[in-house]
This record gives structure tokens, sequence and C-alpha cells, in this order.
């Protein structure tokens, strides 16, 4: 048992008792702040703090308290009160609880202060909402993160005045190189050719050594932030959700709903929290094989990646029985699901846990007996505890690294709290360690579904009259296969007023720096794969659809601006 | 020695496992019972009425109102297949099927077409709604055949002046 687990056991997780110790905690901590403290919908809770002591409470809740960024999001909340506004959300895993740092942004000075140098982890998505929102930082460089080169300044597409479906003219930009570094730049990239998705990654060498590498992503931008808050409504929103990721849809459409229903203060009935949770064990059971097939694959075993896949189609064919389509798309709505798991389909369902577990043991067996495999992930890609916790890492990354952190257990969902499971946790941090963690999560999934079958309640599956009350916030997570989603959402008439997503690659990727450097170059491959890199979750939210030719494109990747010699 | 050779075992692992690919389509697909493939509107229990229009998350089915018809227009092309149409169906004239094998190469192929005769109101001769709607919903509310085939605004003409004729006498 790690010392994180070790703090909590007196209060339960997520519980009333321990959001009620959470606020005692926060009140006492920021006594010297002119703060307001106050309840938000479900486990969360709202700090209220005037600018120039947003990075004092930081400070007190990152470090004081031993919280870790789950994000941040900006809104563009002029026409309701005249103001924008800034929403860092931080998990304090040893209660469950969430705390919401509010920061209230004059219009006609759009600035606030950085926190990145306190919580290393909220870098990504400030300069996100910088792009997006048009809110100015304050105390670090500042560099294009989300939109692309040739977007015109001062078009902030996630502000309310812009509409949907904005298309600027390409500003031509006089393209500055990298200098800082005279080293031949790899590329990897912008297609990654084992993962199939766009991402573009320059790696630097000395000899066979990587000793830098940069990262630029956000090249499958498709708005649907933009989208949901301004196109759709609560009903339709869960289908795009389940779009936003090719592999852990259930993840965010049950990320989505839950966020809603928290809002909305919905009772979901108990058989549709069971039915949910099966398919995102079944979802993390068919992400795992696929990666684990992958992960073959890059390493030259063929015949591994085969027959992974091989009982990977099992459950694809087990998740079409259950959800009538192969992704497990189209079952989630608000208030609970459409379709039951009757009684009739349990022996099929067991008796497909029971193949896919007996073969897989015996084929990871033996995978992990190549020795090319075993050589390979042995002591590559390796992230230290320590760095891992900097980076506010999630999911098997930071079980691998010794970081004991699982949404499941630390902010309890859906039917997670009725059955018992283990959090397998490797300090290695190597991609052999990151393996592992999959694998051994692999059964652990195969069991939690067949106590989940074994005791599932009757009644209905979900609800059909709800009221969703506007200018409501709430916070709601998911453990998906690569790690943990998060989605923010303040209500509004008809459709969120604000609906903010992220995804576990987004805090993943940051941390392939630190696993990249100092290695081989011919360990690359692997290390990057080795994060299980969704892309186009990551990428999902802009409204960008850029009118140059793709060539031209490849060719301005090659050479972004980076203000300050940073790029992450 | 045996465990530096444990990686062998494949062999036996492939030999149990043997051919798992099927040969479609000279064999048939593999898919389940649960499938949800394409959707099929029957035009004869259709009524017109739009729910499916309003439910349908991608907005593959549309509504269009022309001249003398309304065409509810289901384009493949972006369906989800999720069946949320068949669901509030009030008549259940939409059935989700297995057809999945729906590429082509022209569009219009994936467009299906539902046509709609409206009727025209008895007072200003304008079309309105389509009749098997106004038959359902004259099923559905007893007492309202005087007014089922005027259009809306002249039935609210009508409502006005029995009331001002009631009034005045």
């Amino acid at each position: 048992m790690s010392e994180e687990e070790g703090n909590s056991g007196q209060v339960v997780k997520g519980s009333e008792e321990a959001i009620f110790l959470v606020e005692n905690l926060l009140r006492k901590k920021l006594s010297e702040l002119p703060v307001k403290i106050y309840r938000a919908a479900g486990d969360s809770i709202v700090v209220e703090v005037p600018r120039r002591y947003l990075r004092d409470a930081a400070n007190a809740v990152h470090n004081d308290l031993d919280a870790y960024v789950r994000t941040c999001a900006g809104c563009d909340e002029r026409e309701i009160r005249g103001i924008y506004a800034v929403y860092h959300i931080l998990g304090l895993d040893n209660y469950g609880v969430n705390v919401i740092i509010k920061v209230a942004v004059p219009e006609n000075d759009a600035k606030v202060p950085t926190i990145a140098d306190i919580a290393p982890g909220a870098d990504w998505c400030e300069l996100e909402f910088r792009d997006l929102v048009g809110i100015d930082l304050t105390g670090r460089p500042t560099h294009r993160l989300v939109l692309p080169d040739d977007w015109p300044d001062g078009l902030h597409p996630l502000r309310r005045d812009v509409p949907y479906g904005v298309r600027p003219p390409p500003v031509k930009r006089e393209e500055v190189s990298l200098i800082e570094i005279e080293r031949p730049g790899i590329p990897v990239g912008p297609y990654h050719p084992a993962l199939h998705e766009p991402e573009y990654f320059e790696l630097y060498v000395e000899g066979e050594t990587v000793i830098d590498v940069r990262y630029r992503g956000f090249h499958v931008h498709r708005g649907i932030e933009k989208l949901a808050e301004s196109k759709l409504t609560y009903k339709q929103i869960p289908f795009i959700a389940e779009r936003i990721c090719g592999i852990c849809g259930f993840c965010h459409s049950t990320c989505y709903v839950m966020a809603v229903e928290k809002a909305a203060g919905i009772e979901v009935p108990e058989r549709a929290d069971y039915i949910r949770a099966i398919v995102l064990e079944i979802e993390r059971i068919h992400s795992h094989l696929l990666w684990l097939g992958v992960a073959c694959h890059i390493l030259g075993y063929d015949a591994g990646f085969m027959h992974t896949w091989r009982i990977r189609e099992k459950i694809m064919a087990l998740a079409e029985y259950l959800t009538g389509s192969r992704k497990t798309y189209g079952i989630n709505i608000i208030g609970g699901v459409r379709k039951d798991i009757n009684k009739e389909k349990v022996p099929k369902v067991l008796e497909v846990l029971d193949f896919v577990e007996k073969e897989t043991k015996n084929l990871a067996d033996v995978l992990l007996s190549v020795p090319e495999v075993k050589r390979r992930l042995t002591g590559t890609g390796k992230l230290y505890r320590e760095e891992a916790r900097k980076l506010s890492v999630v999911g098997p990354v930071a079980r691998a690294s010794g970081l004991y952190r699982d949404v499941r257990k630390d902010y309890p969902y859906l039917a997670y709290k009725h059955v018992s499971f283990k959090v397998p946790l490797y300090t290695e941090g190597d991609n052999l360690a990151r393996t592992l963690v999959r694998v051994e999560e692999l059964f652990e999934s195969i069991s939690i579904i067949r106590q989940l079958l074994d005791t599932m309640p009757g009644g209905d599956i979900r609800v059909e009259e709800y009221e969703i009350e506007s200018g409501r916030v709430s916070v709601a997570s998911v453990e998906a296969p690569r790690g943990e989603d998060v989605h923010f959402l303040i209500t509004g008439e008809g459709r969120p007023y604000r609906w903010r997503v992220r995804a576990p690659t987004y805090q993943n990727i940051p941390a392939l720096r630190a696993m990249l450097r100092d290695q081989q170059l011919a360990d690359a491959p692997i290390t990057i794969a080795s994060i299980d890199p969704c892309f186009s979750c990551t990428d999902r939210l802009v409204i960008v659809e850029v009118s140059g030719g793709k060539v031209r494109r490849v060719r301005r990747i090659n050479v972004v601006k980076v203000a300050g010699g940073k790029v992450w | 020695m045996v465990k530096k050779l444990r990686f062998v075992k494949l062999i036996s692992v492939a030999r149990k496992a043997r051919t798992v690919t099927r040969k479609y389509p000279f064999e048939g697909p593999l898919i389940t019972e649960e499938f949800r493939g394409e959707v099929r509107l029957d035009p004869k229990k259709c009524i017109g009425c739009g729910a499916c229009i309003i439910i349908c998350p991608p907005n593959a089915l549309t509504l269009h109102d022309e001249g003398d018809v309304r065409v509810i227009r289901y384009f493949v092309g972006r369906c989800i297949f999720c069946g949320m149409c068949a669901e509030v169906c009030p008549t259940n004239a939409i059935t989700i099927t297995k057809e999945f094998e729906l590429a082509t190469l022209a569009t219009e192929q994936l467009l299906r077409d539902l046509v709609h005769e409206r009727v025209k109101c008895r007072i200003c001769g304008k079309p309105f709604l389509p009749a098997k709607l106004l038959k359902a919903a004259n099923d559905d509310i007893p007492g309202s055949d005087n007014y089922i085939d005027v259009c809306p605004e002249c039935r609210a003409k009508l409502g006005l002046k029995g009331i001002l004729e009631h009034r005045m006498g």
C-alpha cells in the first residue's frame, strides 16, 4: 500500500464527510486571503479568489494540500457577468474531492498570472485558454499551442461573440526556424507510422542518443467544444462526446452524462450504473489488448500483434452483442442507458471472458518471454516518480511510476464502490512497467465485470424526466484505459454554457520529454507508444480548418516559432 | 534453458487457434443479432410527424415541406446507427436493419426519400400537413373534426371569428 492511499484511511473518498473536511482545511489554509468558498454540484468545492491572490491560493492548494492539476478552463462570461473567468480544477486524491479555483478577469484587462511554475501540470491548459478565449498570461513565456500558425491574432474561437464555423483567411507569417539547438532534428510524424494518428515529434540527437524532443500537436482540430456550446442540445452531445476518441468513446460519453447528471442532480437508476461500468471495463480490455498488439508490432514482433488482436476480436464482438455497436456507441444518454443487459446475455458474456482470460494469460506469458521484446522494454523510457508527480501524469503511466492514482478508487463513481479490485502498481517507471500495469489491469477488469454481473440489481435503466438548471458548475471524471478523462461543465439554456474536455493523453504527452531524454533513438518509437497516446482525444477542440494544402502544413510545422526556447 | 525457450510456446498457441480469418464476402460477416445498421422507414406506417427528425443527433433525417409534398429524407452517409429514431417513432414505422454494406460511388444512392402528400387548407387552399398526420391527430383529439382540414393560420382566424361572433351575439 502506498503512502497516498494510507493518508485517506480515515474517510470515505468523495463522501460528504470528506467534502466537509476539505472545506474546513481550505478555510484554514486560505484564511489570510479574501476568498469565497462554497460547494458546487457533486464532490466539488469552488474557491473564488481575486486575481492578485491566485498564485497564493494555487500554491496553498497544490503544494500544501498535495493536490494535482486536473485541468483548467477559460470561460467567456461577458453575457452574464461582464467578465471572463478562469477555472483551475485541482484534485485532492486523498479525499476524492475537486477544488475549483475560480478567478474573475475583467474584460478590459484580460490577463491572469500563471500558475504553471507552481503546478507544471497546468502548462498546456493555460496556453489553451490563452489561444481560445484570449485571456493572456503574465509571468511566463507564451506561444501559440492550439491554434495553427496562420490563424489571425486576436480572433479567439471560444469567445461567445465568435460564431460557429468561422473560417478566416490565413495570415502569412515569417517562418522562423528553431535555432537554439544546432543538432539535426529527426522528425517523427506528422503522421505516426504505427499508431495511425497525426502528431509531430522532433527528436534532437547526439550520435544515437536523444538529447531533447519537441512536440507539435493539435493537428486534428474538430471544434467539438464550440459545436456543443453553440449548436447541439444536451441530448445530442453524448453522441458527439463518444466520437472524441476512437477507443475510449464510452468513457467520454459517460463522463459527459455524469457531469450533466451531477449538475442537474439527476438520480440515475443503479442498474444503469452497473451497465455503464460493465461497458467501461469491456472498453478497457479491448483498449489494453489493442495497445499490447501495437507495442508488439512496433517492436517488430508481428506474431504477437496478430494473436493479441485475434483475442481482442472476441471482445469487440461482445461489445457489439451488449451495445449494438462494436465501438459501444449509442447507448449512453442523460439519465441512464438505452440497452439492458438481460439475464439471457450473461452466460455468453461469461463464456467470452473465460476465453479471453485464458488466452491472454497464455499469450502474455509468451510475449513477455520473447528476448527481443523483453530487452527493449526493460529500462527504456524511464519516468521517475518525482517527475511523474510534478507533471500530473495519469493512468497506467502514473501507476508504472509508483503513483497510486486511479479515478475508480480516488473519486468513486458508478458501480465501482460495490466491487473489489486491485490497482497494479510498479515503481520502475520504464516501458516494461507500463506494459505489466496494462496486462494486470486486463485481468482485474475481467474480474470486475464478473462481480458486476453477479451483483447487478434489477429495476429501470433510465429516467426520462429531468430538468437542467442553468448556471451550475460540475466536474466529472472517468478512469479511461489511458488515464483519467475529466469533463468540466457549466450548464446553460438547452445546451452547456461551457464544456471542457480533458483527455488523458493531454496530461501524459509532456512527460514524454522526460522519458525520451538520454535514451537511444531506436527506443523512441516504443517509448512514445508506451503512454498509449491518443492524439485525436488530445486535439479535440478547436474550430480550425486550415485552408492551406497538406504539404504546406507539413513544412510549416517544421518551423514552429518558439518563444523562450520552449515548445511544451 | 527451458525458460529461455518459453517463447517457442507461440507455436502451440497458433496451432490451437488455427485460422480465424473469415473469408468475407464469400462467407457471412461476423455480426451479432444485436447489431444496429441502416434504418428503414415504412411508408405505410409513417405519418410524417417529424419526431425522428428532432431526435436524430447527426441530422441524418431531415424534413422538407415543398409545394404539395412533405419529404422525409434519410441520408445514410450521415447516419451514426444509434437507432434513436426507432425509439421515438409513435407508429413504429422505423425498423433497425442489419444492413451495413453501404459503400457506393454515388452520394445519391445514400439518400432515401419518403414523400407524403400534403392536405390543402379548405379555406385558403395552401398545403399544410400530411393527410396521415392529420388523421392521427384527429384520432387523438376527439371533436377536432371541424378544424382538421384548416391550416394553422386560418384556424386562428376561424377561432377568433368564432369568439367575436359569440361575444357580439
